[in-house]
């Protein structure tokens, strides 16, 4: 019984060190995974696409948006990303820049094309809805890979591939969410579905990607994206058209002064 | 006609066979058009039923907006003609090109030739430093709708700056309110054409040159404007009419925001110097302050912006100069649902003679693509004194519907 207790005692002692093994491991783990996706998806340099927005209420009442997109890829900070708004009507011309900065604050400007004011706006909203839908304007930011604190949590089979499902832990300031539980699909570390939890810790939202498409030097990107909120009834789909790899863009393209002269 | 001028006209006249072979070639480039109608009731409950006071009035407006890029990488043509007519007729009737212009853009050059508009600054409840382009008065009491300039601006684009340079040839006169409309000048124009202050008067030739960027937190712009001033002075005539008068100025602007997480700073100064003796001394004006946002209210229903800007102007004549020593305080509230319903309410208060004027401006999407807005002021408490003293009994509601097509 003595020696028993002492066993006890030494098991006792090295609980946490077992279990901080463990998670220690699992962050590992999580991290690794989270760079090989971010790596599958570096080196595309710009790319240019079309993105119509179907936003449905409670009641299944649907509005539409219309937005153009261009990215510019920044090796060792986020991406810059000039978003030309062409739907609604009332905003059509509306353009917002946004060079991105992991976890620093964005650098953010609006034109407004009615009176031809450029405005440098604050990016502290991260959790705020974009443009009425269900998505934050942190679920469409650049996702840079020090933005989060990763953990994996297991393997499993997510219809019609087999997943890496990881934890992530949002690390820069103003997220709307405790942690998200992202799905990536093993073979291209393609996200399939994402959970996000809010501050509540609470399930919100779910997003889940479609119609993958392999586009010219191997960046997949899901031609529909469904972003469904649990506490609300609503919903949001992003239909994704006319990806561009190839027509090149320049830094110069994304500048402030360059948004007045967009069509 | 200087060389200029020469150079402008066989831009235009470029600009005209661009666009006329655009619409008219076998195979056309495409030309985006984008049109605007807007249905509008201006209401001032404050007047009297006398017949000779306009108590409302009503105008239907049509902005039309063509652009192509003519099949090339460089070029951006755009035509931009509005026009309105009026319930009442007359002199309220209006149309104006705001735009006719061709964009060539090289590399990290950029330059614009013909009708255009231009806004600098970074203020809210005014604006100090914008000075190319006219102010439409009979488009709005704000002073936001501008007249089309013609210009030649030439631009050098780097990483974070761009310095602009102009040449203004064709100066714009300020069109005035006719006498009888609410929100007029207390005062008869003169009929007799603008004095100017410099001898080949219209035809002057101004320039301005601007540096603007941002550097982390701040964006700024410096600027100089150098030619007539788009702001008159009034003479009187023996007649007893007031004739305007379009002086020569210098003007050196500065305009800076920091945007420092939830905080919004801002400053627009002006130090504006005059070419030769007039009614005018030399001054300094300047508008300062902040905006300070609170997101996600009401369960990220809305988010709440609170404003506050001090004006003061080195004149600091209360009788003559409206904003000398003014502050305004506001509240914008930006709903997050699917109409982007604005809502903005403030108030500007002389702090020399407490005169008050209250402002609310409230819009939303109606009917998926149409957008209805709200805006009235109202001159609450006016000093006998203050230079708006002649606004006291003219509060007005404007509702507005715009549709796009």
């Amino acid at each position: 019984m003595k020696h028993a207790g002492v066993l006890l005692a030494v098991i006792a002692l090295l609980m946490p060190h077992i279990l901080q093994a463990d998670t220690s491991d699992a962050k590992a783990r999580g991290l690794e995974i989270a760079t090989q996706a971010d790596e599958r998806d570096s080196g595309w340099q710009f790319q240019s696409s079309d993105m119509e927005m179907i936003l449905r209420n409670r009641a299944g009442k649907e509005s539409r948006r219309k937005i153009s997109t261009r990215q510019f890829e920044v090796e060792g900070d986020g991406d810059k990303t000039l978003s030309l708004f062409q739907e609604p009507r009332d905003v059509r011309g509306t353009a917002m820049l946004t060079f991105s900065h992991g976890l620093e604050p964005d650098d953010q400007w609006l034109y407004l094309p009615a009176i031809k004011r450029v405005k440098r706006i604050s990016s502290r909203n991260r959790s705020g809805p974009f443009m009425g839908s269900e998505f934050a304007f942190e679920d469409l930011s650049s996702q840079e890979l020090d933005k989060y604190q990763y953990r994996h949590l297991r393997d499993e089979a997510c219809d019609p591939y087999q997943c890496y499902v990881i934890e992530r832990i949002p690390r820069y300031e103003n997220s709307g969410y405790t942690r998200q539980i992202v799905w990536l699909d093993q073979t291209e570390f393609r996200s399939i579905k994402i959970e996000y939890f809010d501050r509540k810790d609470e399930l919100l939202k779910t997003l889940d990607f479609s119609d993958y498409q392999e586009h010219p030097g191997g960046f997949w990107r899901a031609d529909r994206m469904e972003m469904t909120n649990h506490q609300t009834g609503k919903s949001t789909t992003l239909l994704w058209f006319n990806y561009d790899f190839e027509t090149p863009l320049k830094s110069g393209d994304f500048n402030k002064n360059a948004l007045k002269r967009l069509l | 006609m200087t060389w200029v001028q020469r150079g402008l006209r066989y831009l235009r006249l470029l600009a005209v066979v661009l666009w006329a072979s655009a619409f008219a070639s076998p195979a056309p480039a495409d030309v985006s058009k984008q049109f605007e109608l807007s249905l509008q009731g201006q209401f001032f409950p404050g007047l009297s039923s006398d017949p000779a006071d306009i108590r409302e009035q009503f105008f239907t407006g049509i902005e039309a907006e063509f652009s192509s890029d003519f099949d090339s990488e460089h070029l951006i043509g755009t035509f931009l003609p509005y026009g309105r007519i009026a319930s009442g007729g007359g002199e309220m009737n209006h149309v104006d090109i705001r735009e006719l212009n061709l964009l060539y853009t090289q590399d990290n050059w950029e330059g614009i030739a013909g009708i255009s508009r231009v806004f600098w600054g970074v203020t809210e409840s005014g604006h100090l430093v914008d000075i190319i382009n006219q102010t439409d008065q009979l488009e709005g009491f704000d002073g936001e709708d501008k007249l089309g300039q013609a210009m030649i601006r030439i631009s050098r684009l780097f990483d974070q700056s761009t310095v602009d340079l102009y040449a203004l040839p064709g100066f714009r006169e300020r069109e005035f309110l006719p006498p009888g409309q609410p929100l007029a000048l207390p005062f008869t124009i003169s009929d007799d054409k603008p004095l100017y202050g410099a001898g080949n008067e219209a035809q002057h030739m101004d320039f301005a040159l601007r540096l603007s960027g941002y550097q982390g937190i701040a964006d700024y712009g410096l600027s100089w404007f150098s030619g007539t001033s788009r702001d008159p002075e009034f003479v009187l005539q023996s007649t007893g009419t007031y004739r305007p008068r379009y002086p020569l100025i210098h003007q050196a602007g500065l305009d800076l925001q920091l945007t420092l997480d939830s905080w919004l700073w801002k400053l627009e100064a002006i130090h504006r110097t005059f070419e030769s003796d007039t009614v005018t001394d030399d001054f300094t004006a300047i508008i300062g302050g902040t905006e300070y946002t609170i997101y996600g209210l009401a369960d990220a229903l809305f988010d709440l912006g609170l404003l506050a800007e001090w004006h003061g102007d080195s004149r600091e004549d209360r009788t003559t100069v409206p904003m000398q020593n003014d502050l305004f305080a506001g509240l914008r509230a930006s709903f997050s649902d699917t109409q982007s319903s604005e809502f903005l309410a403030g108030i500007f208060s002389d702090l020399d003679d407490g005169s008050d004027s209250v402002r609310v401006e409230a819009s939303r999407r109606i009917l998926g693509d149409a957008r209805i807005t709200l805006e009235a002021q109202s001159f609450v408490n006016v000093d006998s004194g203050n230079a708006l003293s002649y606004l006291k009994d003219s509060d007005f509601i404007v509702l507005s519907l715009q549709l796009f097509f």
